[in-house]
């Protein structure tokens, strides 16, 4: 049980690692398009 | 419950469409199945969102009821028993953030969206490489739970697959 619990673990952090790197590439994708209405929201001073 | 519990409350919450009421009836719900003695209704609506925010630690008669109500999301509570609830609620918020991220066509979408601008911040050659990757690590996200599939011997952890 200890054993298959270790690798249970390992793939979990596995996948979180995996999903963390999704997350972020999306997250920056999702920055460059959101730039677009950056000018309509500059400060105005 | 670890720090990684507050967030995974409110998402398994959240997942359902319920609000924090409705939450409180759930786990009252749980409770009577069980002949659990819980706090009354309006104190559960106080402490979920004191849970959620992790102000505040529920204690393992909630915790049990929560694994209880989210079951599924934990890919069957024998299985997370048998985990150690840590374990379980940790499997449950990978497997909740992995149906929650966007498909390889959202993603082409995205890469697509990005080099359609003029006014790009990145090349076009990076901005393909971060979808690529993003769908590389997708795919790897699958692998992984079909993994966990495996080695949980059920069949639910495709249920989160992207």
């Amino acid at each position: 049980m200890n054993a298959r619990d270790d690798k249970i673990r390992q793939v979990v952090a596995e996948l979180d690692l995996h999903i963390a790197e999704v997350e972020a590439n999306v997250a920056i994708l999702k920055a460059l398009l959101a730039d677009d209405e950056a000018p309509g929201k500059q400060d105005p001073s | 419950m670890t720090d990684v519990t507050n967030e995974t409350l409110r998402l398994w919450r959240e997942s359902k469409g319920w609000d924090v009421p409705r939450m409180a009836r759930e786990l009252r719900k749980a409770a009577r199945d069980t002949g659990e003695d819980v706090a009354a209704h309006h104190g559960l609506v106080k402490m979920i969102p004191q849970w959620e925010r992790g102000s505040r630690a529920p204690r393992e008669r909630y915790r049990l009821l929560y694994l209880k109500i989210f079951e599924d999301a934990l890919g069957g509570l024998s299985h997370g028993m048998a985990l150690g609830t840590d374990l379980a609620l940790r499997l449950a918020e990978a497997r909740s953030r992995a149906a929650s991220l966007p498909g390889p066509g959202e993603i082409r979408a995205l890469e697509a969206a990005a080099l359609a601008k003029t006014t790009r911040t990145l090349p076009p050659a990076e901005i393909r490489a971060l979808a690529a990757e993003a769908i590389a690590h997708l795919h790897k996200v699958a692998d992984k739970l079909t993994e966990l599939s495996a080695l949980l011997g059920d069949d639910q952890a495709s249920e989160g697959r992207p």
